[in-house]
This record gives structure tokens, C-alpha cells and sequence, in this order.
């Protein structure tokens, strides 16, 4: 009656991270089960069939599976639990794909019915080719992702066995010169490389350029990288210059205003999916060079065709990155099967604890509004309810009080109406960067706030990734795309990055009461609750009177 | 008993056995005691009696079958001897194992034969072993029930009727000398098959196809078909006699011949021995009794939820009794577990007397109070209470979903669950358990195999005695090539058939078992032993300490989660299952703290600062900030509006004359409230209200739900839409060509019965009156008339008592019925002959 974990009838799994053996049951459950909220006290884990084919995939049996469970588990585990998980993971390698000298690709069976049964599957019939023995069954070699990720849905995950293509090979080191690799970072890029391809998961501000530097050490191929938009393509390339033996000659910009293809090659999702009377003319992209390594920056974000794409990129490595795995689009399984498993994930606030990220400080502030604003409130129209609570000119007054509070600190003001950020930037007398922005401006705007010259900047959802803003120490949300988890996990990422100081980052809410824009904050902040970032709720007026 | 004269009859040998071991004979058969017979003659003609052998020989394990077997297929009386070598083979055969085989029969036999003996199925000394005469006939061969032994009949059964001349050609082409004695040849023919080396001699000579066909037939099915123009092979066969003919395409393999090729064998494989139940796994008893008690403290949290979400009434019970299966489905839905397994459940609930129908005119099921008592109980003695109940109920869960003989549905809780062998069968696979160490899991396959060597299912006893004759395995079916049938799979029962009921409720017992905590991951728990060796209070014992202790609080943590490590005390359960969502169950509990759930422990009668201080206690952690702040937000809004009812209201705009009026005592009668200054509310109809205020001197108008003076008029009163009625038109409807022609034809049949001229009885028919003629008469009348197709004039009556006259056209006549054509109605039909008063034949003339 004393270990660490509880397991629960839904398959998820409860593990109180207090417990003098949380570590290593942490250690020996990771493998299998996916992390999916990490509070204060009680971490949630699930496990999933995909996370035990995973796991079958990085050699672990049932058995071990099984045996963790009983080892660790302060109740005993029902046996029908561990029943299915045994018969779950023993359908994974009854199909293995593998190379054929002939054949080029084929798919083979050590179990006969199976193969029958998904032959019959309308989805699987015109993926293969002609059935070599009763074993075998040729498959068509540009259908590699499709077959996988069919077969996953219909419970038989294929074992991929055929390996990647080296790629042309191109001279990549890191240049560690009076900095290193994080531990997370390089146990990362290990846990990528060993696995061949995947998804790495860590919070804005962890350094996740680097995991991507460190694979692309690692590969010493051509490397094509997927990245936001142009902004994030340049930082990328600075960063790559910076911290690599890569010069500016060898990194190429693929973006709409340049096209450049080099042995290192960043080019951004637009592009890659502008369509031209009914076809993608720059799909050639993946085509051009001998890609030996593929990575996709955001891959939360990753567009729908580039997952056709990228269905026919599996014999070549990819390295997915991201802060959250949360699609709003629920396609997570989707990058699972295409881009690979989960290979490296750590819960925020284990990297906040090493000193890595900084530490924020999550406050909702709650306004009342006045008694005119919630009667138009309760008139308006049922599509325009959010934007008009959203923004209210009490919102506005609060925000510009916060503002003011935190005076000479680096303040972004993050908001997704612009009239609203134009009123605001108005008011605040601070310079606003929105869509119609040019790449110019922006990099000026942030060129200066980087240096303090500005101290405030208001921002529209333009913002929301892969900016690098050093010393942001404040952040102010007035408004966001509904319930949006992702994206707030993404601006609180604005203020993470550690400050030269030390000192803690505010991450500040304006809510207003007792309106739809509080049920959506409540469900934005779920994703941030689940990773320990506890949101205080502070009453606007006590916030005011405070100051 | 000290008689040297060996009995003569089975009361003889009844008469002549000790009390003690009538006493046994009637505790194995206790049917032969219902009613008490009146002496040791009258016990032993009804332990002779069909139904009671049946029952008998149903109940005997399979080396005691077996050996009834070989007696019924060896002479009557037969040597101990005889019988000992019909079931080990007279050695001529092979090699070792069948030593070891046959020293295990030697020693089993005796107990066997003594297990016959004292149930009265085999009497006499051991050189006059006789089998009851009536079990004989069971289980001896005959073309309609085959025997399991798979051998046919004696030569002497398989010849009776054969011509003598037949009989001589096969005595001819077998060697034997010729004589013209029908009997001393059947006896000569006999004789050659079972002397060893003549027969061994005489097979040397058979061609090699011939012994294939023989080896086909030699383990039963004995019969086969035969074209008209057989192989020589089998022409070889049976010009020797070792085929005999049945019927004019059907040949049989006779007993001796088949038991000289068997060696001697009355079965190929004698079972002396129990199969031993082997373990499938070895575990740490300690682990399953943690096992078994986990599962066990889930079994009484789900009965618990099952009858919390009937708390305020259950599911409505099916005209035709039970749940229906959307009602099970939702049950099951509720309970996150499979139909099947929700059906368990509810019968769970329902066999140990905490669910059940509450009887009222709208018939609903319901928690009964013993269920209110049962809560009360410590987890050990609820568990006990559950598990005792399982044991002995003859209701089986494991049929819900299926369908009864007739095709209708199985629902739970409804008729037709009960199997009366369900808590012998449970027993029994549990005794078996408990006989393999403490943590061993058996291998089912193992188990199943002995419990079906303890109760094995006779052949041709399992469609029941309504099978019909000459049915699947005994119609030998035809195989292209030799003209033989190739024998359709031996026994009926396989091992790994799991079709028959016991096997089931064995394979439900084992799933039952675990679901419920008797057993641990397979293997039988220390409390679920101690139940069956020493009972209740010792199984409660056993399963206290492993229970888990239930806890007194939670962890409460930012995400506006509650994690309650463990089982809870319950008042806490209770406390926090109203203010927080349930999102996952199992060792512990994780609630949700929504705005909606903390409006509903409000609405309970909670104030936020009840649900602070209520979470403060409970919780070991702080109580975070954001939990603390959903709590006060929504009791800030939480009653801020006000609901209530009214039937009529006051208002005016002067609070001077509201004043009046609540200070008048007239007005108590009217139950008004001041709602507001100007506002009245009142518990009274407007008309009554309107009246009372008219009384008390005011001047009220009533107004209309938009604030309008209503004026009141006397207004006429009108029905609902109504339609105007449809016209009735005269008589019945105009028929239409169809119905007039079946008429016209009718009315023609019924005049030509009516009018013809008969033969005989013409003047005691007379006048409408049906004819009569006795049962013999009318039988052979009517079979006269089958045969020369003429039509004959009946009287008859239906099943519902009415006579009618008709004329039909006998085509067949069997079984009691007549099959005919009918002119009265056009239409060939079948009438029984016990219906059918009289007959008559007509005049030629007048045949339709």
C-alpha cells in the first residue's frame, strides 16, 4: 500500500509526485503512458495504444509493461487492465514493413488472418500491390505513410523496418563556443536520434532551435526546415549561423519574397501550401535536394495538405517541435503516425525548476464591467457577444492601469482585434505590430524593444509564435482566438525566457466578468493549469486600489 | 448377508445389500424415493424405469459410462473378466502405453463397477455382472442410438431376417462348413469372428481396399452406404459377412468382427483416470488475495452506483418480465462496463435480495430496504453477503443477450435465467480450484475437460429423448469413391466444444468469479477459500485487513482537481460527489470543481462558507486560490434570482390599499404575500381572489397575462375542431369479383354435399345433420378413398367446436390425419381423423 501510483478504470494513470519513488516510476511509466496533466501534486498519465505500440517500438515487451504497473501501483491493478494491454501490445509486429530487393517496399505478416483482414479494408486495397507469397505483400514505396497510418487506424500498426535514406550528406557541428547543450536538450536530440524520427515537446523559451541544430549535427545531412512565417525563418537562420558551423552562404530562404535552395533550407508553411489554380507549385521543394533530415518548427500548427506531404516523405528523418501538443483540430494522432511518436517531452515546470525557463506568475484579472456595457452585452447578437466583451473600455482602462503599474518593465500587450490594439496603442502611446506590418518594421519594432529603447508593444496574434523577445517581463492579454489553449500556452512562452535578473514574469489576463470571455479564458487556461501554471484570480478593482 | 445363493433378479440383489448401503443407493437416486416405494420390489422396478436410469446414468462420470458401456455391448450376464478386457483390449494390439493404460483401468474398474453396484445399475456377483435391463437397451447399439462405444450389432441381430439362403453363401465364402440350421449358422459365423487366428487368417486374405474400408468403419460410425453395384472390396466384405446389410443401401460392421479389429476394445479411448487441472500460472498468493480484494472492493462500489442511479426509480419492467435492453445498455453505460458485464451485475444485485420489483401498478425495479442494510454493513460482511448469494443462485447472467428455445430474447432479470445446474457446476469448478494450490491459476481448457469427465454428456442424450430417430450421427452419409461413409466426427462432445451447458456455466463461473473478487487474477483467493471450507464469518476475517482503509481526505490542486487517493470515508463521498464531477474512477477517485458543480452542492443547501471550511478539513494540501475564487463567484450569483410560484397576483399603485388589505383578517383565506410595495402575490385562483377581495368591499378587474382589464362577457361555449361525421352507408360493402367467385364456388361445394346421392347412411344424413360412422369405418372409408382418388363426404368438426359438412378427395392417410383435397374450400388440406364424425361415400355420378 505504498506505492507511488494509482491505476484508474479509464486507463489513465495517477502518480502523486510527492512519493519518495515518483522518480522512478516516472521513469519506467514514460515510456508507455503519455503525460497529461502535470498539477501540483497528482500527475495524470494515460496510456493509449498508440503509446504502448510506441512503446513496443522502442523494444519494451508487455511484460515490462505489466510489471511496472504491478511494481509501482499502491492498489492492485485489475486484471482486465492488464489483460487488454497485453493483447493490445501483442498486435503490434504481426505486420512489419521492410525493404525487398524486388519489390522495393514490402509488407509481411507473421500472423496470416491479420494480413487477410486488412487486404479487406477498402482503405488498405489501393495502398498495396500484388501479393508476393501469403506472407508478403508488395506495397507501393511513395504509400509508405499512408499505409502506417491506416494500419494504426485499423489497430494493426505496422513494425517500420525499411529505414531511412542518409540524404546527401552535408558538414554540420554545433559550435559549443562558451555554451553547451542542455541536458534536456541533448537527451532530446538522443532520444530523437535513436528513435529515427518524432516529435520533441518542450516549452516556449526551453531552446527548442537547438534541439534542431543538435539533430541537424547529428545527421550532417541536407536539411530542409518547416517553419511559421518569415520571421521566425530569419531568427531561425541567425540562430543557426550563431550556434553552428553553418555560414549565411550554406542556409537558404524559401519564403514568399526569396527563393533560395541550399544544403540547409527553411522555408515556411505558407509557401509550401500557396495554391495555384488547384495544385502546389512549391511542393518541388521537397524534391529539389536529397533531403536528409526534415523539421517541422511548430508542428502543432502544421496545415493539413503539408500532412499529404509529408505521408510521402517516411523514408527520410523528421523532427517535430513544439510547446503543446494540443491541436485544436484533435489531428495529434495524425502527427503521431506521419512525423513519428512522442520522443522527448518534460513537464514545464521541471525545466522552470532547473533554471532553464523562468518562473511566471499567472494572474487573471477579473473586471466588472458597467451596468450600460452589460446590457448592450446581453443585446448583442450571439456571434458578436465575444468580441464585444472582449473589448469593453473598462478592459481597456485595466489594462492601461497594468501598464502603468509595471512601468519601465518590457511589456507586450497581446490582443487579437485590432481596433482594439489600435485604441490601445493609441492610449498607451505604444507602437502596434499587426498583419499589415511589413517583415521590416517588425524586425525594427523588435530590434528596438530588444535594445529597451521601447518599453511597451502591443501586438496582434501576429506575435503568437517563434518571436524571440529576450526580456519581456510582462505580458498582457486582452483578447485571443476564443478558447484557444494553444495560444495561450504560446504567449505565456513570450515572458518564459529566462531574464538576465532572475526575477519572476507576469502573465497577466484581463477578463471580463460574467461573460462568455471568462468560460473561454476558463478553457484556455486549462492547458496551463494541467502544466502547473496555477492562475491566480485577482478582482480588477482590489488590483487598482493596490497600486 | 450371509446367503450363499447368488440373487436372481436386481430385488434380489437389492434385498440382500446392507441399510447403509440402501441408504447410499437413495442419496445418489434420490428420484427412486419421491414416493417412498412399499417395499424392496416396488424400489427396484422403479429403479428400473426409463427415467430414472436416464437420470442415473447422466449423473455417473465417464470411467463408470464407459464401463456401462462395455457391459451393455458384452454377453448377458458377463465375467468380471469379459468386462475387464473389453475396456483394456485382449493385449493382441500394441506396444507399452497400453500396459500403462491398462494397469490404470485394473485399478480404477473396481471402484467403478462397485460405483454401478450401489447405484443399482449392475447387480449380481462378479461372474454374473448384469446390467439393469433398462440401462442396457440405453446404451446398447442400435441404428437410432448409436453407442458411444461406436460398435453395431452382434451378427445374430444384424442376420435376423436374412434368408437361409444368403446365409449359406456367406458361410461358403467365410470357410465355415455349410449347415442348413439358420441359428448354428449365425452361431458359426459369430464364432469365427471372435476366434482370433481363424479370423486373423481370414483377413490376411482380404485385398488391401477392403481393410481400408473396414479401418473406416471400425471405430463407429459402424454404418455405411453402399451403391447397388458396390467395389469388390466391399463385395469381398460382404460376401464374408463382415458387412451385413440394414437396408437395401446401408451395410453394417457386426460387433465381433469389429471388436476382433479393435483388439478387443469396447472404446479407443478409456479414460480410467480424471484429467488433472493444470495450472496456467503460478502466482504470489499474497498478490491474489490483493487481487481478488480489489476486485472485490470494485464489485460493491458498482453495485453501489448501479443502485444510485436507480435511487429515484429505476428502469420499468418488461411486460414479458426483465430489463429491457436499452435500459441495460444505459445501465451498462453508466457502470463503463459491457452489457454482459452489466447484466452480472444487475443479477448480482437482484440474487442477493437488494434489487427487486416494487410491485406497484406501474411496475418499476428498485433498491429493497434489505439494500439500505446492506450499506450499513463493513466492506468484508457486504462482499461476504454478495459472494454467498452468487453461490447458490440458479440464475445465470451469462444467457442474457441469447435466446431461448423459442427464439425470444433472454433479458436480464426476466424468466427463463434460471439453470438448475448453475450452483452445482459453480461449486464444483471452485472445489476444483480450491484443490490446486494457493496462487495457482488453472489453464480453463484443463477444466473444462474435467468437468466434462466428471459429467459427460451421453451421445444422443443431448437433443433430449425428442430426437428423433435415425437422426444426424446415425444416417450414415455417402462418400464419393469406395461407396462408404467416412465417420462424421466420433464423439459429440470434442475437446474443445464449449457448446454444451455446463461447459458454459463453467466458462461464466470462472468470468463471475473474478468480476466478483472470489477469485485474483485467476487463481482462488484465501477469503473465497475460506467461504467454502468454513464460512461466512471466517471469509469476512480474511478479506478485513486487505480492504483498503478508507481515507479522510483529498488532494486538491489548481486545475480545479480533486484527487482522493483511495476509497473515501463516506459522508466525504457523499459530500464531494455533489460538489465536484467525477472524472475517473478505479483505486482512486479524480473529481472536477465546474461552476455548475459548485451551483449544485449550493442548491443542496450549502453555503460557500459550509463548502471553505468543508474543504479545508478535508483537504491536506492549501486550498488554491483559483478553487477558493470559483466558490465565492458562484455563490455570489447563486440565488440572486428568485423563483417561486403563484397562482394570482395583486397590484396596485397604492401601497396604502395593499396595506388595507393585508391587515384585514378576511383576507387570510387568500394567502397573500407581499412580494413587493405595489405587489401581491396570492396562493388563490384569480376567479377566487377576485371573489374574496369583491367581498371584502374593493373593486378588482382582472387582467390578461399582457397587463389588459380583462372584460368579462358571457361567452358561448364551443367544442374542440371537430370533424363532421362520415356518412353509414346501407347494408355491406359491394364485394368485389374475386370475393364473389370464392363465394359462388363455396355455395356450388357446399350444395353438391348437400344434395348427392350416398351410397349408404344417405337417410341418417338427412337434413343437414353431419354424418356418422364409427372411428374404424371412417378410417377404412376414407383409406378406400385415398386409394381409388374418389371423393367422399365428411362430417367435421374444427378446433373451435363448429361442425360444417364437406366433400374432399383423400390423397393420404397417416398418423392420424387425412391429407385431401377439398372442394368446399379449393384448396388441399389435412384434417385429424379424430375429428372427423362420419364419413359417406357418394354416387359415382355426383364425384366433383
Amino acid at each position: 500500500m505504498t506505492g507511488p501510483l494509482i491505476v484508474q478504470s479509464d486507463k489513465t494513470l495517477l502518480l502523486e509526485v510527492d512519493h519518495e519513488l515518483a522518480d522512478a516510476c516516472r521513469r519506467v511509466i514514460a515510456p508507455f503512458a503519455e503525460l497529461e496533466r502535470a498539477p501540483e501534486h497528482i500527475h495524470t498519465y494515460r496510456v493509449t495504444p498508440l503509446g504502448l505500440w510506441n512503446a513496443r517500438a522502442a523494444g519494451h515487451d508487455a511484460e515490462q509493461v505489466v510489471d511496472a504497473l504491478v511494481e509501482y501501483s499502491r492498489y492492485p491493478v485489475p486484471h482486465a487492465l492488464l489483460v487488454d494491454i497485453a493483447e493490445t501490445m501483442a498486435r503490434y509486429g504481426r505486420l512489419t514493413l521492410s525493404k525487398h530487393p524486388v519489390h522495393g517496399l514490402v509488407l509481411t505478416t507473421t500472423d496470416r488472418p491479420v494480413l487477410e483482414e486488412i487486404l479487406r479494408s477498402k482503405k488498405v486495397a489501393p495502398l498495396v500491390g500484388e501479393r508476393i507469397d501469403p506472407d508478403t505483400v508488395a506495397v507501393h514505396p511513395s504509400e509508405r505513410g499512408q499505409i502506417k497510418q491506416t494500419l494504426l487506424r485499423l489497430g494493426w500498426p505496422a513494425e517500420d523496418l525499411a529505414g531511412y535514406v542518409d540524404g546527401e550528406a552535408h558538414p554540420i557541428e554545433l559550435a559549443e563556443n562558451g555554451w553547451a547543450l542542455r541536458p534536456y536538450q541533448k537527451q532530446a536530440v538522443e532520444g530523437f536520434w535513436h528513435g529515427g524520427s518524432g516529435v520533441v515537446v518542450l516549452p516556449c523559451g526551453a531552446g527548442k532551435t537547438l534541439v534542431g541544430a543538435g539533430a541537424m549535427a547529428e545527421a550532417k545531412a541536407t536539411t530542409l526546415i518547416l517553419v511559421t512565417n518569415t520571421v521566425s525563418a530569419r531568427q531561425w537562420k541567425s540562430e543557426l549561423v550563431k550556434r553552428t558551423s553553418l555560414t549565411e552562404e550554406e542556409i537558404g530562404e524559401y519564403s514568399g519574397t526569396r527563393k533560395e535552395i541550399r544544403p540547409v533550407t527553411i522555408a515556411t508553411y505558407q509557401v509550401l501550401t500557396t495554391r495555384r489554380k488547384g495544385v502546389y507549385p512549391h511542393l518541388e521543394l521537397f524534391d529539389s535536394r536529397d533531403w536528409g533530415l526534415v523539421i517541422y518548427d511548430e508542428v502543432h500548427l502544421l496545415p493539413a495538405p503539408v500532412f499529404k506531404f509529408t505521408a510521402d516523405l517516411q523514408a527520410r528523418r523528421r523532427l517535430g517541435l513544439t510547446a503543446t501538443l494540443v491541436r485544436e483540430d484533435g489531428r495529434e494522432s495524425d502527427v503521431f503516425s506521419l512525423i513519428g511518436p512522442k520522443r522527448f517531452d518534460a513537464p514545464w515546470k521541471e525545466i522552470e525548476a532547473q533554471g532553464y525557463i523562468a518562473p511566471a506568475d499567472c494572474v487573471e484579472v477579473r473586471v466588472n464591467l458597467t451596468d450600460t456595457e452589460r446590457l448592450a452585452y446581453a443585446t448583442a447578437e450571439a456571434e458578436e457577444k465575444y468580441r464585444f466583451c472582449a473589448t469593453t473600455a473598462t478592459k481597456r482602462k485595466v489594462t492601461e492601469a497594468l501598464v502603468a503599474k509595471h512601468k519601465g518593465e518590457q511589456t507586450l500587450v497581446i490582443g487579437q482585434y485590432i481596433d482594439q490594439l489600435d485604441e490601445l496603442g493609441e492610449h498607451l502611446n505604444a507602437p502596434v505590430i499587426k498583419g499589415e506590418t511589413s517583415n521590416a518594421q517588425r524586425e525594427i519594432l523588435f530590434d528596438a524593444f530588444r535594445q529597451g529603447e521601447i518599453s511597451v508593444l502591443v501586438v496582434s496574434k501576429v506575435a503568437n509564435f517563434s518571436i524571440d523577445l529576450p526580456e519581456a517581463t510582462v505580458a498582457i492579454q486582452v483578447s485571443g482566438t476564443f478558447g484557444s489553449r494553444q495560444e495561450e500556452a504560446q504567449r505565456l512562452g513570450r515572458v518564459l525566457r529566462p531574464k538576465a535578473d532572475g526575477h519572476e514574469a507576469r502573465f497577466y489576463s484581463v477578463v471580463a466578468r460574467d461573460t462568455i470571455d471568462q468560460d473561454f479564458a476558463a478553457h484556455r487556461q486549462r492547458f496551463l493549469a494541467e502544466q502547473g501554471y496555477a492562475y491566480r484570480i485577482v478582482d480588477a478593482d482590489e488590483l487598482l486600489t493596490e497600486s | 448377508m450371509g446367503t450363499t445363493t447368488p440373487p436372481r433378479t436386481l430385488a434380489e440383489a437389492l434385498r440382500a445389500r446392507g441399510d447403509e448401503s440402501l441408504a447410499r443407493l437413495l442419496r445418489a437416486r434420490p428420484d427412486l424415493l419421491s414416493p417412498v416405494p412399499n417395499d424392496i420390489t416396488q424400489l427396484a422396478t422403479r429403479a428400473g424405469t426409463r427415467a430414472s436410469v436416464v437420470r442415473a446414468l447422466e449423473h455417473l462420470d465417464r470411467f463408470a459410462l464407459q464401463t456401462a458401456e462395455a457391459l451393455a455391448v458384452a454377453p448377458d450376464p458377463a465375467p468380471y473378466g469379459t468386462l475387464l478386457s473389453l475396456l483394456t483390449g485382449d493385449g493382441q494390439d500394441d506396444g507399452d502405453h497400453r500396459d500403462d493404460a491398462g494397469a490404470a483401468i485394473t485399478a480404477a474398474l473396481p471402484a467403478a463397477l462397485a460405483n454401478l453396484r450401489e447405484q443399482a445399475l449392475v447387480w449380481g456377483e462378479d461372474e454374473r455382472l448384469r446390467l439393469v435391463r433398462t440401462a442396457r437397451e440405453l446404451l446398447a447399439p442400435s441404428p437410432q442410438h448409436p453407442s458411444p462405444t461406436g460398435l453395431g450389432p452382434t451378427v445374430a441381430e444384424a442376420t435376423a431376417g436374412m434368408s437361409p439362403g444368403r446365409l449359406q453363401e456367406i458361410l461358403t465364402a467365410a470357410g465355415l462348413p455349410a449347415t442348413h440350421d439358420p441359428v448354428s449358422a449365425v452361431t458359426a459365423l459369430a464364432g469365427l469372428f471372435t476366434d482370433r487366428t481363424r479370423m486373423a487368417a481370414l483377413l490376411d486374405t482380404a485385398p488391401v481396399e477392403a481393410l481400408s474400408v473396414l479401418d473406416r468403419l471400425v471405430w463407429g460410425p459402424p454404418y455405411g452406404e453402399v451403391t447397388p453395384n458396390p467395389t469388390p472390396p466391399v463385395k469381398w466384405l460382404r460376401d464374408r459377412g463382415l458387412l451385413l446389410p440394414v437396408s437395401t443401401r446401408t451395410v453394417v460392421l457386426p460387433r465381433e468382427a469389429a471388436l476382433h479389429l479393435r483388439a478387443g476394445r469396447a472404446h479407443r479411448v478409456p479414460e480410467p483416470v480424471a484429467p488433472t487441472v493444470e495450472a496456467a500460472a503460478e502466482r504470489d498468493p499474497e498478490a491474489v488475495d490483493r487481487a481478488a480484494a480489489g476486485q472485490a472492493f470494485t464489485a460493491l462500489s458498482t453495485i453501489e452506483e448501479l443502485l444510485k442511479l436507480w435511487n429515484g426509480g429505476g428502469p420499468a419492467i418488461l411486460r414479458a418480465g426483465g430489463l429491457s435492453v436499452r435500459e441495460l445498455k444505459r445501465a451498462a453505460a453508466a457502470m463503463d462496463v459491457s452489457e454482459q458485464v452489466a447484466a452480472f451485475w444487475v443479477e448480482l444485485a437482484y440474487a442477493a435480495g437488494l434489487l427487486a420489483a416494487d410491485g406497484e401498478t406501474d411496475e418499476r425495479y428498485a433498491a429493497t430496504p434489505a439494500y439500505d442494510d446492506w450499506l450499513e454493513l463493513p466492506v468484508q460482511d457486504r462482499w461476504v453477503r454478495l459472494a454467498t448469494a452468487w453461490l447458490a443462485a440458479t440464475r445465470t447472467p451469462g444467457l442474457v443477450g441469447g435466446q431461448d428455445a423459442k427464439g425470444r430474447a433472454l433479458s436480464a432479470l426476466g424468466p427463463e435465467l434460471d439453470r438448475s445446474a448453475a450452483p452445482e457446476v459453480r461449486h464444483r469448478v471452485l472445489a476444483l480450484l480450491a484443490g490446486l494450490p494457493p496462487g495457482t491459476a488453472p489453464d480453463p481448457a484443463g477444466l473444462l475437460a474435467r468437468l466434462r469427465w466428471e459429467r459427460p454428456l451421453r451421445t444422443g442424450a443431448r437433443g433430449g429423448p425428442a430426437t428423433p430417430a435415425g437422426s444426424s450421427a446415425g444416417t450414415p452419409s455417402r462418400a464419393a469413391g469406395t461407396g462408404y461413409s467416412a465417420p462424421p466426427a466420433a464423439a459429440a462432445t470434442a475437446p474443445g466444444d464449449t457448446s454444451d451447458l455446463r461447459s458454459r456455466l463453467a466458462l461464466w463461473t470462472l468470468n463471475e468469479a473474478e468480476l466478483l473478487g472470489v477469485t485474483g487474477r485467476g487463481a482462488l483467493s484465501s477469503q473465497a477459500r475460506a467461504l467454502l471450507a468454513q464460512g461466512p464469518g471466517e471469509a469476512a476475517a480474511r478479506l478485513a485487513p486487505l480492504v483498503p482503509e478508507p481515507l479522510d481526505h483529498v488532494l486538491l490542486q489548481a486545475d480545479l482537481t480533486a484527487v482522493a487517493p483511495g476509497p473515501l470515508k463516506r459522508p466525504l463521498a457523499e459530500m464531494l460527489s455533489v460538489l465536484a464531477d467525477i472524472e475517473s474512477k478505479g483505486g482512486a477517485t479524480v473529481y472536477r470543481f465546474t461552476p455548475g458543480s459548485v451551483r449544485r452542492a449550493l442548491d443542496a443547501g450549502q453555503a460557500a462558507t459550509d463548502l471553505h471550511a468543508f474543504l479545508a478539513a478535508h483537504s491536506r494540501t492549501p486550498v488554491p486560490q483559483p478553487l477558493s475564487y470559483l466558490i465565492d463567484d458562484v455563490a455570489r450569483r447563486h440565488g440572486h434570482l428568485r423563483i417561486g410560484s403563484a397562482s394570482a397576483y395583486v397590484r396596485c399603485d397604492d401601497e396604502a390599499v395593499l396595506n388595507e388589505i393585508l391587515a384585514d383578517k378576511r383576507s387570510a383565506a387568500l394567502r397573500l404575500r407581499r412580494l413587493a410595495p405595489t405587489v401581491l402575490a396570492a396562493q388563490t385562483d384569480p376567479a377566487s381572489l377576485l371573489e374574496g377581495l369583491r367581498e371584502m368591499g374593493f373593486a378588482p378587474a382582472a387582467e390578461s397575462a399582457e397587463g389588459d382589464v380583462l372584460i368579462t362577457r358571457a361567452g358561448a361555449r364551443r367544442t374542440p375542431p371537430r370533424s363532421a361525421p362520415t356518412p353509414v352507408p346501407e347494408g355491406p360493402p359491394v364485394p368485389d369479383d374475386t370475393l364473389l367467385g370464392a363465394a359462388v364456388r363455396a355455395i356450388r361445394a357446399g350444395d353438391t354435399a348437400a344434395t348427392v346421392v350416398r351410397k349408404d347412411g344417405a337417410e341418417a344424413a338427412s337434413a343437414g345433420s353431419l354424418p356418422r360412422t364409427t372411428a374404424a369405418e371412417t378410417l377404412a372409408t376414407v383409406q378406400a378413398a385415398a386409394m381409388t382418388g374418389s371423393a367422399v363426404w365428411i362430417g367435421y368438426v374444427n378446433a373451435e367446436g363448429s361442425a360444417s359438412q364437406r366433400v374432399i378427395a383423400p390423397v393420404r392417410v397417416e398418423g392420424g390425419f387425412v391429407t385431401a383435397f377439398d372442394h368446399t374450400a379449393d384448396e388441399v388440406r389435412t384434417y385429424p381423423l379424430h375429428r372427423i364424425t362420419g364419413v359417406a361415400e357418394l354416387a359415382d355420378d355426383t364425384g366433383a
